[in-house]
């Protein structure tokens, strides 16, 4: 075995220096498939390539210094990535954002007239509705290092406007004065808790979903990690199977528990909107998950995931998502 | 029945949203595998789940603490 070990530290050097080895080591020749029990210097390659396609310099000898060598195809060696990491081309599943946000999820890519458009939510790629048309999206988001022009992978299309609930202070005199008296009564009874009057007007929502144009159409992937490629547009209804691929918690799965949801979203400054015809699973999300695609058991696209609690993950139906930005597969 | 049981839940979604706790209301199933109206709680609630009626025009109403959704 140091034989060996002295063999190959002596034409590492020079085996790595031909087109399409990637490594050189120590390992069991393998013949016809079969593993044998001849030591060999193993040599990894992008691809095996007929020796008659090969510069005599980038062959690599059957045997050196009376070792014999052995050629296996692995591809490219890649450090393993992580989905907060950068990635060329991207999928599904990996972190994004607008400069302004944190970092949420890639969903998954859609055509719109023709054109491939990247799919995520609107205060993922839009930072709730404050994003200018054409501003940048990175890959990561920037709360995984993402930063422009460096890692920008598109720029913002088209979003959905999110219509939050106002909460401005009541102009109403008789609430005033009901919040005024309630609050007393509150101070009296020693409650800690006071009332505003406050003007909720009902603004629904039915998507929180964004669209960037890719800088690169090469830059992005298909594929979405651990999922694979999207089948068709589906609908989700109770005790659908669903899975999703997500920046936090990568791959989970669950069943949808409620359908037909109206629920109200906490966002950022405390702002709500209120959502209705939603689906509703379990736990299987977690913040930076925002915009992840929710696939059926047979890989059919059928929600886009945006909210949730510690319990509950809140998804929009793939049909509004479809109807609100005139997208297809 | 009145209704289907959309069509109940809709009618009385807005009074039922506007009760302190509640963030959302749905339809899910009963372990017997019948459709409910679910009333979603961001904490347990006493005097929201001492107002909630036990049904609305003949279905069954199901409070359930389930946290208060946010963006994610």
């Amino acid at each position: 075995m140091d034989d060996m070990r002295a063999a190959l530290s002596g034409v590492r050097r020079e085996l790595l220096a031909r087109e399409y080895v990637v490594a050189a080591g120590i390992g069991y020749k393998t013949v016809g498939g079969k593993r044998t029990d001849e030591l060999s210097i193993v040599c990894s390659v992008v691809k095996k390539v007929p020796e008659a396609l090969l510069a005599t310099d980038d062959l690599v000898p059957g045997e050196i210094r009376g070792i014999p060598t052995d050629v296996v195809e692995t591809g490219i060696l890649r450090a393993q990535l992580e989905r907060t990491d950068r990635w060329r081309p991207a999928p599904g599943g990996v972190s994004i954002g607008h400069p302004s946000v944190t970092a949420g999820t890639l969903g998954c890519l859609v055509r719109k007239n023709g054109e491939t458009l990247i799919l995520s939510n609107n205060h993922v790629m839009a930072a709730e509705n404050a994003a200018a048309i054409g501003d940048p999206i990175l890959q990561p988001g920037p709360y995984d290092g993402g930063s422009d022009p460096g890692d920008r992978i598109g720029v913002l299309e088209e979003f959905v406007p999110i219509r939050f609930l106002s909460t401005e202070p009541s102009d109403c005199t008789v609430a005033r004065t009901v919040a005024v008296l309630a609050n007393a009564l509150a101070y009296l009874l020693g409650s800690g808790t006071r009332l505003l009057a406050v003007r909720l007007q009902e603004e629904e929502n039915r998507v929180d979903a964004a669209l960037a144009r890719p800088v690169n159409p090469a830059d992005l992937s298909e594929e979405i990690l651990e999922l694979g490629t999207i089948r068709a547009i589906g609908s989700a209804g109770l005790g659908t199977p669903v899975r999703k691929s997500g920046r936090t918690t990568g791959l989970t799965s669950d069943e949808i528990l409620q359908v037909d949801v109206t629920a109200d979203i906490t966002y950022g400054a405390g702002r709500t909107a209120r959502f209705t015809d939603q689906i509703m699973a379990g736990a299987m999300s977690g913040g930076g998950d925002s915009g992840s695609a929710v696939l059926d058991a047979e890989n059919n696209l059928v929600g886009l995931l945006f909210a949730g609690s510690d319990t509950t993950t809140v998804i929009n139906p793939i049909g509004h998502v479809v109807d609100a930005l005139g997208i297809g597969l | 029945m009145p209704g289907t049981i959309q069509e109940v839940k809709a009618r009385h979604e807005k009074r039922l949203l506007s009760l302190p706790g509640v963030v959302s209301v749905g339809i899910g199933r009963g372990r017997d595998g019948q459709e409910e109206i679910v009333v979603g709680l961001d904490r347990p609630r006493t005097w929201t789940a001492m107002r909630m009626p036990r049904r609305l025009e003949g279905y069954p109403v199901r409070t359930d603490i389930r946290g208060r959704p946010r963006a994610l």
